[in-house]
């Protein structure tokens, strides 16, 4: 019996799926690939997938850690193989590795955000602005969210949950390159984008992609 | 991979999964290698649809032929419905994303009839004519099967042809003579007079209907060479019957997302009420060594932890004993539930049910349909009061606390009494609840009870019967509330405005069409859906186009009127549902398939073989 992380990654078409229903998914796939998982035990068994980081609906990702526990010996790269024989479209294993880091030690997190206009004057115009006011260290969000029956509407810092940020403009479109908090004071980057739009005007159409984890120390949570 | 428009719609509604396709299991072909490409269309959302064997079952049969390809689609939500008309995007399939005009075939699935402003809605988005006569090329070709076509009527200004009975060899009949068709260039006049030679096809347009001036229909005459009488199709021996060895694995949640296999085809219990039990005749059975096989290929190609055996009856199923034997010899190992959906609680040996130790039930369900035994006679429910109560007795014993009950209200020869009897039957459950010496300390029972209005169905010994006004439905309604005395029985009613139209459509006929579409037009869809359906839009509609509902509904039919559908055979004969008829109101029970053949005349069909015949129960 070991852990092991599975790296997922999600794009095209299977960024529409919830992180809900990529669970019920990989129980499936899991069983169809043959790996001798781990059951809870108690009423009713179901095997044990862990997803440490849920993604928003409509995100993509290079890679998603997944743990789960296999009951024999099978290799990190057999795992990854099987995987990919059996996958729906646009979700695939990076690879398979040992559970290296620790789950409580996700600190940050590096997203692409490509943000399409209409036109290339309104990228411009939008890159210009965003860098400004990032600068500034002025950009607030509202979070709705729940306290008991109350509505709770929260402001939130954005600034102070950026670790870095670069915005370049390509053609239609303002490519934002950013690392922002993750783990338990995690910053939808949505919000961010919602911030920014608060300040200069929407855009027509948003891409996000996360790159990857870091733990405090900016050095590569594994 | 999506455009940008595309994406643009995805992101503005809220289950986008349901539009994207990719699922595992999901075929996608390239068009230019195949002749025809057929567009699945189930007129309900993705996960109606996606739980719909069938329709597995034809998404693979036309896939495994290398030249056609079979994508699907379902009816967008509202929300996908805006942002289509907003973008002015035609509705496109799962599979390739392509326009559904530009497929060869556009079959509709017509499962219940409150589906049928779905497949206009549909059609329109996809910006194809609504009518027929409207369309003038051979594709696409506007198909519909499903157990609606039984009477297709009411759609038949819409659809090119329908495919009656069932689709498994029927489907490739029609797929081989369409690529030839669309070979030669034919027009389509002249393809459907051919399709109508197939075993099964109905071509509406090859029938002039006539009609009395009392409105019932005069004649129904076959033109062009096309068959007096259309039969429907079936498949004669279900163990060599078309099914896949894998199917779509949905990513997002759907209402049935599990193995589904069929273990035997028709019903040996003939309760007149239920259309099902007629349409799916003879009994054919499956065998348990291809059951078995079949759920264990679409397990492991699924990944699925949960089996389902269906049928319209599962505990009569002959040799159920075996089958179960063989599933728990490898289903305990794999972690694997078998689940008996339709199982009758009242005629299943207790020790086959502990076998099934996966077996979960989050509540007990009854369904004596009727409150008296003289009216469960006259509907042919053989349930008897003291099987219920004592399954009821069991349960208690064995921990239950809470009791659903289905009845039907507005059956034939139904009295007062009838209706009390209702709340007396529930009252009798409670008591035998508080009968139980053991029962848990300071816990209470709940008894459920649920009320369906009776809707008379084409094909069943109650096709001539009358349904009962709405003014009549809410009487009765109100005098079983008023009958019930304790809080412990609760009473929930059907929406009575809802199943009056089901009447109207099951039994309509083609001056319906017009109705149909006026109904569309004043946006009527998703009718099936509570907070959708829109009665006071569908009475506008029946005004504007002068059509009393009451003339489909509430109208009783002498045995010699001509039907609708009087041109059509589902095997059972008409003297037959007269016999069973007259029985029903001499308040007289037939015995089941199995005690005894009925002369149903379905045998037939398959060179006079009926399983139900000459069979012992294991
Ligand atoms: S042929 Fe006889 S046994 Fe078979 S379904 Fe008809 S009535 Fe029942």
């Amino acid at each position: 019996m070991r852990d092991v992380r599975l790296w997922i990654k999600k794009e095209g078409r299977a960024k529409y799926i919830s992180h809900l229903d990529m669970n019920r998914c990989f129980t499936r796939a899991v069983r169809r690939a043959g790996i001798n998982i781990w059951y809870t035990e108690g009423f009713n068994p179901h095997p044990y997938l862990n997803f440490l980081t849920p993604l928003s609906l409509g995100q993509e990702s290079d890679g998603e850690p997944l743990d789960i526990r296999i009951m024999d010996d099978m290799q990190n790269d057999e795992i990854t193989q099987r995987m990919n024989g059996v996958l729906p479209e646009g979700i695939s294993v990076a690879v398979t590795s040992d559970c290296i880091s620790k789950c409580a030690d996700i600190a940050f997190a590096r997203y692409t955000l490509v943000l399409d206009f209409e036109d290339e004057a309104k990228a411009q115009s939008f890159t210009n602005e965003a860098r400004q006011a990032v600068n500034d260290g002025k950009l607030f969000a509202e979070k709705v969210g729940k306290k008991g029956r109350n509505k709770t509407v929260k402001q939130i810092d954005i600034c102070a949950h950026i670790k870095e940020f670069d915005i370049k403009t390509d053609g239609e479109t303002a490519v934002i390159d950013t690392v922002l908090s993750s783990g338990n004071d995690n910053l939808n980057p949505t919000l961010l984008v919602s911030a920014l739009n608060g300040v200069i005007f929407k855009e027509e159409l948003l891409h996000i992609r996360r790159k990857g984890f870091f733990k405090s120390d900016m050095t590569e949570w594994r | 991979m999506f455009d940008k428009i595309t994406e643009k719609m995805l992101s503005a509604v809220q289950k986008p999964g349901r539009y994207t396709g990719g699922e595992q299991g999901a075929v996608v072909k390239d068009k230019s290698s195949v002749d025809i490409r057929y567009a699945f269309c189930f007129p309900d959302t993705y996960e109606i649809g996606m739980s719909h064997l069938g329709l597995k079952i034809i998404y693979g049969l036309v896939n495994d032929r290398d030249d056609a390809a079979c994508e699907r689609v379902f009816a967008p939500w509202i929300d996908m419905e805006e942002q289509l008309k907003k973008y002015d995007v035609p509705l496109f399939t799962l599979e390739s994303m392509d326009p559904v005009r530009d497929f060869d075939m556009v079959g509709f699935t017509l499962q219940y009839e409150m589906s049928y402003t779905n497949m206009l809605n549909m059609l329109s988005l996809s910006k194809i004519p609504l009518r027929a006569s409207e369309r003038e090329s051979l594709t696409p070709m506007i198909v519909a099967g499903g157990p609606c076509v039984c009477n297709s009527e009411p759609v038949a200004d819409f659809v090119d042809l329908c495919m009656l009975g069932e689709g498994e060899e029927v489907t490739n009949d029609l797929i081989d003579l369409l690529k030839e068709h669309k070979k030669k260039g034919s027009a389509k006049a002249e393809f459907l007079r051919e399709a109508a030679k197939i075993d099964g096809i109905y071509v509406p347009s090859l029938y002039d209907v006539e009609y009395n001036d009392d409105g019932t229909v005069k004649s129904i005459t076959a033109k062009d060479g096309a068959p007096s009488v259309v039969k429907k199709r079936i498949v004669s021996d279900l163990d060599s019957a078309y099914f896949p060895a894998s199917t779509i694995v949905p990513s997002i949640e759907v209402v049935h997302d599990r193995t589904t296999t069929e273990i035997f085809r028709g019903c040996i219990r003939g309760c007149r009420f239920c259309q099902a039990g007629f349409l799916y005749r003879p009994i054919r059975d499956k065998s348990p060594e291809v059951i078995d096989r079949q759920c264990r290929a679409i397990s492991d190609s699924s990944g699925y932890d949960e089996i389902s055996l269906c049928s319209l009856s599962a505990s009569d199923y002959s040799r159920m004993r075996e089958l179960i034997e063989r599933l728990i010899s490898w289903t305990d190992d794999e972690k694997i539930n078998v689940a008996l959906p339709s199982l009758r609680a009242d005629n299943f040996p207790k020790e086959l049910m502990e076998k099934l130790a996966g077996v979960r039930r989050s509540s007990l369900t009854f369904a004596p349909e009727a409150g008296t035994q003289r009216l469960r006679d006259a509907i042919n429910k053989n349930v008897t009061e003291e099987e219920v109560l004592h399954t009821a007795r069991q349960s208690f014993e064995g921990g239950w606390n809470a009791v659903k009950l289905y009845f039907m209200i507005g059956l034939p020869t139904e009295t007062e009494e009838d209706v009390k009897g209702i709340a007396h039957l529930a009252q009798k459950v409670v008591d035998e609840f508080y009968k139980n010496p053991d029962k848990p300390k300071g816990k209470s029972v709940t008894v459920s009870v649920s009320t369906a209005s009776f809707v008379p169905k084409p094909f069943t010994p109650f096709q001539w019967e009358p349904q009962n006004s709405k003014a009549m439905i809410e009487e009765k309604q109100e005098l079983l509330r008023n009958e019930i005395t304790t809080r412990k029985v609760s009473l929930s009613c059907h929406n009575s405005e809802l199943s009056r139209l089901e009447a109207v459509f099951a039994r309509g006929d083609r001056r319906l069409g017009k109705v149909l579409e006026t109904a569309f037009k004043k946006g009527c869809r998703f009718d099936g859906w509570d907070d959708m359906f829109r009665y006071d839009l569908w009475q506008e509609a029946f005004d504007e186009c002068s059509v009393s509902m009451d003339f489909y509904a509430n109208r009783a039919r002498e045995y010699d009127e001509v039907l609708p559908w009087d041109h059509i055979d589902y095997g059972v004969s008409k003297s037959f549902l007269i016999r069973e008829s007259e029985k029903a109101r001499n308040s007289e029970a037939s015995p089941n398939c199995r005690e005894k053949c009925m002369g149903c005349t379905a045998d037939k069909l398959n060179g006079g073989v009926c399983d139900a015949r000459c069979k012992t129960v294991d």
